[in-house]
Parts: C-alpha cells; sequence; structure tokens
C-alpha cells in the first residue's frame, strides 16, 4: 500500500500561523509538527512509501519531509517524495482540489503499481495503524473504504457525514449537512483500490463542473456507480486543527489525563520528528512550573501553569504563562503576563496579553 | 588540500568510578541528554573534521549502543565516517591494547582515507576548541606535532594523572605526571595534532623501544631523545575528569545557567543521538528548582539542584534534592534522595534515608531499593 499525503493546504484559519508555512509545517505539542503524526502512523503501520503532495509555502515543508529519514522512511524498501504541482508536456498547473493533486500524480502512482492506496491528510492529529484499516479493507472488499469517527449530531454539520447500513456500507455521503442523518463523520483518510481510484480520477479530471475534491466529488460518483463504499469506525483521539482556537484546544487536550496523552506514548505508535539540537531544559531557582509539556532547550525562569513550551523558548523571571502556547524560539520577558495565548515562533513578547472566550494570537 | 583525520582516543580515558565499571566514560550520560564523546566528536564536526575514527579500549557494545548506526556526527553522509577501531586480539591485554597497536589494527582506515595529519582528542577532557586555526598554524610552520594544554592554578586536585607540560621557548621540552604536587601548572589536555610522517614513525618504531608502548609513551620517548615540538594554549573552560567525584561536580556545575555558556557556545552545536522522546511533563504537584530536566521525564514531586535524564519518573510526594538521574529510573512513593547518582533503570521507593549520608552515593544500574 501506497501513502498519498495532502499536505498542499494554506490553512488560512489558523491566521498568521501559515504566513510563511503550510500548516501541516506549524508546530504542535511542545516538540512536534502536524505532519509528524501522519507520517509516523505510516511508518508505524509498516507503509514503505510515501507521496505528499505539497503546493502552498512548500519551502519549510519540503525541507521538513526531505528524505523522509526523521519517520524512518528512507530504508531498503521505503521511501519519501515530496510532490509539489509540476510542468509537463501538456503545460502547467496547479493543484485544483484533492482529487485532481491525485490526479496528476497518476503516473507517480502506476510506477509503483501499488494494490491500494491511502489517501491522508497532513493537518490531522490522531495516532492510528493503517494496516488494521486495511485489513477491514480487504476483508470487506471494498472499492474504498473511509475512516470515520463518532460525533455528536450537532458536531456532525462541520464535517463530511457518512451514511451507512448496519453492516457499516455506505449508502449516502452528505457535506457538511445542516440536518445529519447520521453521527459518523469522515476524517478525510481513505484506502482505495488502486484500479477503482485510477479510474475514478480519469473520469473526474474530464468532468468540466467537477471541484476535484474526494468529498465533494469522487465519493458521491462513486455511490451513484453502485461501487462499495465501507465506513472504518476509529475509536481513538482525533482533532483537525483547522482554527487558533482548535489548535490550541488540541495542545491542551495533551495536558489532561485522557485519550490525548496517549499520543505522545512511547509504544508501537511512538510519534517521531526532528531533533533540533537544542540544549537540555533549564529550570531556575524562582521557576515554578505545574500542569505543563515543556520541550528540550527551554529555558524557564518564571511561571509556567497549565501550557505547551516549545524548544528554545524562554521565560524570563517573573513572567507568568497560564494556558498558552508558547511556540519553538519564542521569549516572554519579564514581569509579563499571558493567559490563553498562542505565541507564535521567534516572537518577543513584551507586554501582558489575555485571551477570554477567544484565544489571542500573539505575533508580529 | 589537507586531509585531516580525527581520532577519539578512548585509550586514554580515565574512569569514573563505578559509573564505568560497565562501560567506558566515553558512552557515560552527561546532563541528561549526551554522552561524554560526543563534545569530542562535536569538536571533530565543528571544525570540518568529518572522517574520524573511534579507538575503543574495551567495553564495546556501550559505544555501539550509542553511535548506532546513526549519522548524526557527519556534514556528508557519504563521505564523512565515524569509524569504530577496536583491536580484537589485543582487546583484553593491559599490556598491549593501547593506541598505538590499535591504530595498526585497523590501518586498513588510514591507508584508504589517506590522512595528511591527525587530531587526537581523548572524551573524558571536555572542552570547546575549533581546531581549524590550530590546524593552519601547523601546517604552516611545518609541524610534526602540536600539543594543546592549558593553565590551572589548582593542580593538586585537577587534572590528576594527566600530563605536566614542560614548555621552554614556547617548545615542548617534557611531559610528566600529575601527582598533585603543586597547584599553578600548565597541563597537557591530551589532544595533539600528528603529521603523518610523526605517526608512521610511531608506527614503526615503538615496537623496537617498548611493545607496550602508545601514543603518549612515544612522544615522552621522542622528547627524551631531543625532539621538541609546538604547543597551544587554550584560554577556555576545560574539565578533565577522575572519578566519580568530578563527574558529579562537573554535571552539578551546570546547574548554574551562567556556566553553559562555557561549553555550549553559538555556532557551536553539540551533536547527539536523538531518541524521540516526548517532551517533559509536569503534574499538578509538581515543583521543580534549579534543575536540568530531559524529554521523557514526567515530574509528579519535587526536584531540587538535579538533573534528570530522559524517560525518568519522579512521583507525586518524591524529593530529589541535589541528584544526578540516569535514563528511565523512577523515584517513588515518597522517598527523599539527596546528593545521589542514580544509575539507569533504578527504581527508588523503599528505601527512606537516602538523605543521611556523607558525600556522593552511587546506586547501581537497575537496583530496586
Amino acid at each position: 500500500m501506497v501513502a498519498m499525503l495532502l499536505a498542499g493546504g494554506k490553512g488560512t484559519r489558523l491566521e498568521t500561523l501559515t504566513r510563511k508555512i503550510a500548516k501541516p509545517a506549524v508546530s504542535f505539542g511542545a516538540k512536534y509538527r502536524i505532519i509528524d503524526f501522519p507520517l509516523s502512523n505510516c511508518a508505524n503501520s509498516g507503509i514503505d512509501t510515501v507521496g505528499v503532495l505539497t503546493q502552498y509555502e512548500s519551502i519549510v515543508l519540503n525541507t521538513y519531509i526531505g528524505n523522509g529519514e526523521k519517520w524512518g522512511l528512507n530504508g531498503i524498501h521505503s521511501f519519501t517524495a515530496t510532490l509539489p504541482p509540476r510542468q509537463t508536456e501538456e503545460g502547467a498547473s496547479w493543484y485544483r482540489g484533492t482529487a485532481d493533486a491525485i490526479y496528476q500524480n497518476l503516473d507517480f502512482l502506476d510506477t509503483i503499481k501499488p494494490g491500494y492506496v491511502l489517501i491522508l491528510s497532513g493537518d490531522h492529529i490522531y495516532r492510528m495503524n493503517y494496516q488494521m484499516m486495511l485489513d477491514a479493507h480487504k476483508k470487506s472488499g471494498a472499492d474504498l473504504t473511509v475512516a470515520v469517527i463518532n460525533v455528536s449530531l450537532k458536531e456532525a454539520s462541520r464535517f463530511g457525514v457518512m451514511n451507512t447500513r448496519e453492516d457499516l456500507t455506505v449508502y449516502g455521503f452528505e457535506e457538511k449537512p445542516k440536518q445529519p442523518k447520521s453521527t459518523l463523520a469522515s476524517m478525510g483518510i481513505y484506502i482505495f483500490t488502486y484500479k477503482e481510484l485510477r479510474q475514478a480520477l480519469i473520469q473526474d479530471a474530464k468532468n468540466t463542473n467537477s471541484e476535484h475534491d474526494f468529498g465533494k466529488d469522487i465519493i458521491p460518483t462513486m455511490l451513484e456507480k453502485q461501487k462499495k463504499i465501507v465506513a472504518y469506525p476509529f475509536d481513538g483521539y482525533w482533532r483537525d486543527v483547522g482554527t487558533i482556537q482548535s489548535y490550541w484546544e488540541a495542545n491542551m487536550d495533551l495536558l489532561e489525563d485522557g485519550q490525548a496523552q496517549s499520543l505522545l506514548q512511547n509504544d508501537s505508535l511512538k510519534i517521531f520528528t526532528e531533533d533540533t539540537r537544542s540544549l537540555p531544559q533549564y529550570v531556575g531557582d524562582h521557576a515554578l512550573i505545574k500542569d505543563s509539556l515543556v520541550n528540550q532547550g527551554a529555558i524557564i525562569f518564571g511561571t509556567v501553569e497549565h501550557s505547551i513550551i516549545f524548544h528554545d523558548v524562554v521565560i524570563e523571571e517573573g513572567a507568568i504563562v497560564k494556558d498558552s502556547v508558547i511556540m519553538p524560539g519564542a521569549i516572554v520577558k519579564k514581569d509579563v503576563i499571558l493567559e490563553r495565548t498562542v505565541v507564535a515562533p521567534q516572537f518577543k513578547v513584551e507586554k501582558h496579553v489575555k485571551g477570554n472566550q477567544d484565544i489571542v494570537l500573539v505575533n508580529k | 588540500m589537507m586531509k585531516v583525520m580525527g581520532l577519539c582516543n578512548l585509550h586514554s580515558s580515565k574512569e569514573l568510578g563505578p559509573l564505568t565499571a560497565s562501560r567506558p566514560l566515553a558512552s557515560t550520560s552527561f546532563l541528561g541528554r549526551y554522552a561524554l564523546m560526543d563534545f569530542a566528536l562535536s569538536n571533530f564536526a565543528n571544525s570540518g573534521i568529518d572522517q574520524v575514527g573511534i579507538l575503543i579500549e574495551n567495553n564495546l557494545r556501550s559505544i555501539l549502543k550509542h553511535l548506532g548506526s546513526a549519522n548524526v556526527f557527519n556534514s556528508n553522509t557519504k563521505l564523512g565516517f565515524q569509524q569504530i577501531m577496536y583491536n580484537e586480539k589485543l582487546a583484553t591485554s593491559n599490556l598491549y591494547n593501547h593506541d598505538l597497536n590499535n591504530i595498526r589494527a585497523n590501518d586498513w582506515l588510514i591507508l584508504g582515507a589517506k590522512p595528511d595529519l591527525f587530531v587526537v582528542a581523548p572524551p573524558d577532557i571536555l572542552y570547546a576548541i575549533d581546531f581549524r586555526p590550530i590546524i593552519q598554524k601547523h601546517i604552516a610552520n611545518k609541524e610534526q606535532l602540536t600539543l594543546i594544554y592549558t593553565s590551572i592554578s589548582n593542580a593538586k586536585t585537577n587534572f590528576i594523572d594527566e600530563d605536566l607540560v614542560h614548555i621552554e621557548h614556547n617548545r615542548l621540552v617534557s611531559l610528566e605526571a600529575n601527582r598533585g604536587l603543586i597547584d599553578q601548572a600548565d597541563v597537557s589536555m591530551d589532544t595533539y595534532l600528528i603529521s603523518k610522517e610523526l605517526m608512521s614513525i610511531m608506527l614503526a618504531t615503538a615496537p623496537s623501544v617498548s611493545a607496550s608502548y602508545g601514543i603518549k609513551d612515544m612522544i615522552r620517548h621522542f622528547l627524551v631523545q631531543g625532539q621538541r615540538y609546538a604547543v597551544y594554549k587554550h584560554l577556555d573552560y576545560v574539565r578533565a575528569f577522575y572519578g566519580l567525584e568530578s563527574y558529579y561536580n562537573y554535571s552539578m556545575e551546570f546547574l548554574n545557567y551562567e556556566h553553559r555558556k562555557h561549553l555550549f557556545k553559538e555556532d557551536w552545536p553539540i551533536y547527539t543521538v536523538s531518541h524521540n522522546t516526548a517532551p517533559a511533563r509536569y503534574g499538578s504537584k509538581a515543583i521543580v528548582k534549579n534543575s536540568i530536566i530531559s524529554n521523557g521525564a514526567h515530574v509528579k514531586g519535587t526536584v531540587i539542584n538535579s538533573i534528570i535524564s530522559r524517560n525518568v519518573f519522579i512521583e507525586e510526594g518524591a524529593i530529589v534534592k541535589n541528584s544526578i538521574v540516569f535514563t528511565d529510573s523512577k523515584i517513588l512513593n515518597h522517598t527523599v534522595i539527596d546528593r545521589l547518582i542514580v544509575d539507569k533503570y533504578a527504581h527508588i521507593e523503599r528505601k527512606s534515608n537516602l538523605d543521611e549520608h556523607p558525600g556522593i552515593l552511587y546506586i547501581k544500574q537497575g537496583d530496586r531499593l
């Protein structure tokens, strides 16, 4: 099975955090970048070939992915390829949608001749063994298996919702329905039998009315054609960190005893990331740290409560950081008080900032 | 272009008491994140020396475990290397297992890489030096050997069994073991630049002088014969490890925040093998003061003036003071420890008076107390 990771989106709702880098490259969880989660999942699921489709602000992301070495995806049977849009004999074109991005790389897939293709999104936080999902896909004989998570009926209208029969076969799919008929939300994780995917993408490419999107176009068309689509329920922790608010919440989840904490467990689904060569973490004489995650390279002289502190952050003496996410290299100056904030990388905070209901992004 | 090969010389390393009973000093953990030899290897890497031999005396397994297959010290992972140099045949011989015999046993490496110059550095003397200007001067003056030394004012207790350096007219005249008789002294940092010519002379003549002579013995021998060599004085931070107490003291110095700039300089990264451990986690009752905390650590109790390594667990109610706790150890159940060095995989949960003892107490790897 080959994994194709969609990492080209801008992530506009993350505001200035994605001004110069794509959303999958945004730092998360004191040490990681968002894309570490799906890429580590690939590694831990025994997937050896990963194509990463990049487009928006791809320099940092492409450099970060490199040859996949950070996730061990550079072994004798494995490789990682970054696949940005390219010029061909037919001309040049940006990726026009998630399906088009894969369509434009069918030649890449054809050279590998995979039996199955796993389509992933580069901006979700979760741990999952895709091999188990593939086993289910093979067992059910589906053309397409879609991972789903059970959400509340109210939340369901934010997602693509799968309407399923008792045996989990899908008979309907609705994108952000006002009145959802089901609470099974698509996680944007698909396993296609490759020949079905290939066929569907070629047909979709010819359709001038299509937005070339998996949710909006490919799945509805496959349902119309009576293709077998099966839902694969997932009951672990999964978050789409689409907004500053949800980004902050997902970070805070790591501090609670519960499912999210397992994200960072040292087990068979361990998350791999780069080594930033930071110095050892130092906690000063008057520091106070409670309920927090603090990465190596951080220097803490002040107070940190219920917060996420990335590498090379400095919290100066007298500063108080509460319910906040302080991203790599940021400095919180002496006596500054931060509450319910997200501080952007490398930013020097010199004034008090207090978020209320809404989390405040502190940036230039 | 001059080809330089680094040799990290574990043969000349001192011991750290019980800490080095089953591992060499070179792979002993330091500041919760490094192995001691990372500093020598990073000096090579930062000085543009990409081809490095690691001369191993014994306890090969521990070095292999630390280095793994990682290319963390190379700027070019094809051209550069850290080659393990180990003298299998003589490894168990006290008399013959020395650096020159090791180099001879692994001469294929030198025949292949064809270095013009060797930089020999020990794992047990810690410093940050850019070798490039010293190499330049060595070449410009067509030197056979340049010895790097420093001046100290506490030689009665420091650099014991290292060499006192006698210099006349800016040339090295003699080396003599430091027996701690005087305080103010010039001492060798056991670090040498050796031309390929001198290295081949040493390899060729050592057996006819004494079969047990290593590099340092041969340098002494040549000095006695009237050779005079170049010297370079290092004026910055340097620490020579010698015994458990020195390890404890030189570690604890880094709890003074200002002290870290001596070894961790800007544009002078220290490379090490990374373990992909999660960030350190602090519980709601945690109290941590003046300490170094490594990733993977989970602190729910109290940590004061201590160094906590990877994946260490400090349970709520437990108190750790003035101690160094190695990887994967657990301090549990309201125990109070003070001035302890707790080796890897140890659990402390029953013994309650581990804060009442003179000096530093060492807890063995894997012990349950």
